[in-house]
């Protein structure tokens, strides 16, 4: 559907990992969230662009000063070019969803953007000024309550949305979340990144491998509990190709976020009114890319056992439950929230 | 039951709400106390994803033991990571605080909330017996009767010895919104020759000896780990800090000027940043004054002498009408 006016809503999951957008003219785009810059003018004249965004970076970056700008789901503070790098991502996803961003008839952008439940003031503070020149207003909400308002769940719902950088929590209990509805746990997706890299380091001291190499083993076969199968990847030792084994370092490195995801489950489900313990039990949907580990929900359905049994269920679409959410929350504000809220 | 679109107009109202807070700069919300089995878990990770955090909160977190140290070799588990490196708060890459300026905002210290260190146990206690617990409620009730004449609202977290956790103590403070904190102790020192007065604020410390201190005195925290970042947070982007290290030199010099004459061996240590938690969590000017060591036997005779407390007391009686008048001040001068 075409828009008709000049206001347009956005939804934004800034990721550690990945980045997704959904926008109220029915664009939906992730991206890899990394930008990169061209180390010198013979790069440059490779590369052919000034700067590069997401998969595009990621492809390119023996040439580019790489940058992952965001660490555990906010911006890295300290740094003007991880900022400028985050401001680069926005305007990237900002263009993908085929907003105008110059000139006379420039789109009036109205964004919902997702942080981690804990996020810092200052981090709230520093995003909101690094978008500043790309959206008109802002609004900042914690990704798990997004998910949840995304899908509805506000009433006797804990979310857990598993990032790269963050698992974060929110318990939705038809209020507006408290900070003891909602948590953060670093334990998340680059924490089985380096505890999968250390594991294989160990196994396989000879064989050479990337941290981009491990993310992608674990983006296409990450897994806890059983595995029929051996999980075999290709790496190089000594300069030849080979094949290693690493089914157990694989199964160790995501049942790492095991515990520390159970526990706070379950910590946030004792709080929870002991009338309707049981319907929040029932009802633990997991979100976020890191929801995609093979297992997971089950394993986390297991742990509710010993709370007398409880179902987590993965979203249907764990890569844009947080934008989407944020989009829906976006659409349903009033225009006197958003001018409260302008830049 | 509220339809659906009535709790997301609610919701929705939060979500504004909570972003008009942060673009007006509204203190973070108290912390909230944890218990139980996440703390386990809260500190592994932040073991994994920051040695900084780590460095931090493991000196004033992880130790829970009952007595204070007496020697190097009786130090407590959590002093095994004293030796890790602080990042110098002039490294750390968040916001710069900026200081409240009194001419702008003028305020008054009305209610005071003074802190008896320790109670029920009896912290630190001299080789004659002498207990930390029993000279801090003492200076703590001479306090409140000598500020009592004054101006002042006066509030102590303990009247008598009954054990009470940090982040109660905090949490007392908060809630009775004091415009003031000031939590007392009584150091003990290596070596025990030592008879000095320290005065500490909110902030990182790389000094092993502030370090183990801090370990010491935070043993009773009931904060979970979970709660790092909001702590960090407070310790570096607080702009209370500014108020606190005046508070805190105020106290000290009028506390080193009174007693001085009265105990010639005394060393003025000065004013000192550490993170205890009492003045991480707490919401106003807070200071933590050391006023004597335990260690040291002179220092623990003088303590025992009712009119060397009655000194103690009228010291920090000036230290706050100091710092007070500071404030009244400006707020003359504002109107």
């Amino acid at each position: 559907m075409e828009e008709t006016n000049e206001t347009l809503c956005l939804g934004i999951d800034l990721g550690t990992s990945r980045s997704s957008v959904s926008a109220s003219n029915g664009e939906r785009h992730v991206i890899d969230s990394y930008v990169g810059w061209p180390v010198d003018m013979v790069a440059r004249k490779l590369v052919k662009k000034p700067v590069m965004v997401g998969r595009e970076a990621l492809d390119n970056r023996p040439m580019l000063d790489l940058r992952r700008p965001l660490e555990r789901g906010v911006m890295k503070d300290g740094s003007e070019k991880d900022q400028e790098a985050v401001q680069e991502i926005l305007r990237h996803l900002i263009s993908l969803a085929g907003i105008k961003q110059k000139g006379k008839n420039k789109a009036r952008v109205r964004a919902v953007v997702g942080v981690p439940a804990e996020a810092f003031r200052v981090s709230r503070q520093n995003l909101r000024n690094a978008l500043e020149g790309i959206a008109d207003s802002v609004m900042l909400v914690s990704e798990p309550f997004a998910v949840a308002y995304g899908l509805e769940a506000l009433l006797h719902a804990l979310v857990i949305d598993i990032g790269a950088g963050t698992a974060d929590f929110c318990v939705m209990q038809g209020r507006y979340p408290t900070d003891e509805d909602q948590k953060t746990l670093p334990n998340a997706g680059d924490s089985i990144d380096e505890q999968l890299m250390k594991l294989v380091r160990e196994r396989h001291p000879e064989a050479k491998f990337s941290i981009h190499m491990i993310r992608e083993w674990k983006e296409n076969s990450s897994f806890v509990g059983e595995r029929k199968d051996r999980l075999m990847v290709s790496v190089p030792i000594k300069g030849k190709e080979t094949q290693v084994d690493i089914t157990s370092e694989m199964r160790a490195a995501c049942e790492s976020i095991l515990p520390p995801v159970s526990e706070t489950m379950i910590a946030l489900l004792t709080k929870v009114e002991p009338e309707f313990q049981s319907k929040v039990r029932n009802n633990v949907i997991i979100a976020g890319g890191s929801s995609l580990i093979s297992g997971l929900p089950e394993a986390l359905s297991k742990a509710l056992d010993e709370l007398g049994g409880g179902r987590a269920t993965v979203v249907h679409d764990p890569v844009f439950a947080g934008s989407d959410g944020s989009l829906a929350i976006a659409r349903d504000a009033s225009t006197s929230d958003w001018e409260k809220l302008s830049l | 039951m509220a339809s659906i679109d009535d709790t997301k107009a609610q919701l929705l109202r939060g979500v504004v709400q909570d972003n008009i807070d942060v673009l007006q700069g509204v203190r973070t919300r108290p912390l909230i106390r944890r218990k139980g089995r996440l703390q386990l878990w809260f500190w592994a990770g932040s073991l994994a994803t920051t040695v900084f955090a780590f460095s931090m909160l493991s000196s004033y977190l992880i130790s829970r033991g009952s007595a204070p140290p007496r020697s190097d070799a009786a130090v407590s588990p959590a002093a095994a990571v004293l030796n890790i490196d602080f990042t110098p708060e002039s490294e750390v890459p968040l916001s710069h605080p900026r200081p409240i300026n009194r001419e702008a905002i003028p305020l008054a210290i009305k209610t005071i909330v003074i802190d008896p260190g320790h109670g029920g146990e009896p912290g630190a206690i001299s080789e004659s017996g002498v207990t930390e617990k029993e000279i801090t409620l003492d200076v703590a009730l001479r306090l409140r009767r000598l500020l009592e004449n004054g101006p002042f609202e006066v509030l102590l977290t303990r009247e008598s010895d009954r054990r009470l956790s940090l982040d109660q103590r905090v949490a007392f403070a908060n809630e009775h919104k004091a415009d003031l904190f000031l939590s007392i102790h009584v150091n003990w020192m290596e070596p025990h020759t030592i008879r000095a007065l320290e005065t500490y604020y909110v902030g990182p410390t790389d000094d092993p000896a502030t370090l183990k201190l801090a370990t010491r005195e935070n043993k009773d925290s009931a904060y979970a780990l979970s709660d790092y970042k909001q702590i960090l947070e407070k310790i570096y982007v607080d702009a209370r800090r500014d108020e606190s290290r005046t508070l805190a030199k105020t106290i000290q010099s009028r506390l080193f000027r009174s007693l001085k004459p009265k105990n010639p061996l005394l060393q003025n240590r000065g004013v000192k940043t550490a993170p205890f938690v009492v003045l991480i969590g707490t919401q106003m000017p807070a200071v933590l004054v050391e006023i004597s060591s335990l260690s040291n036997e002179g220092d623990v005779e003088l303590l025992t002498k009712m009119d060397y407390r009655e000194n103690i007391a009228l010291a920090l009686l000036e230290g706050i009408r100091g710092y007070a008048n500071g404030f009244k001040a400006f707020d003359v001068k504002g109107r």
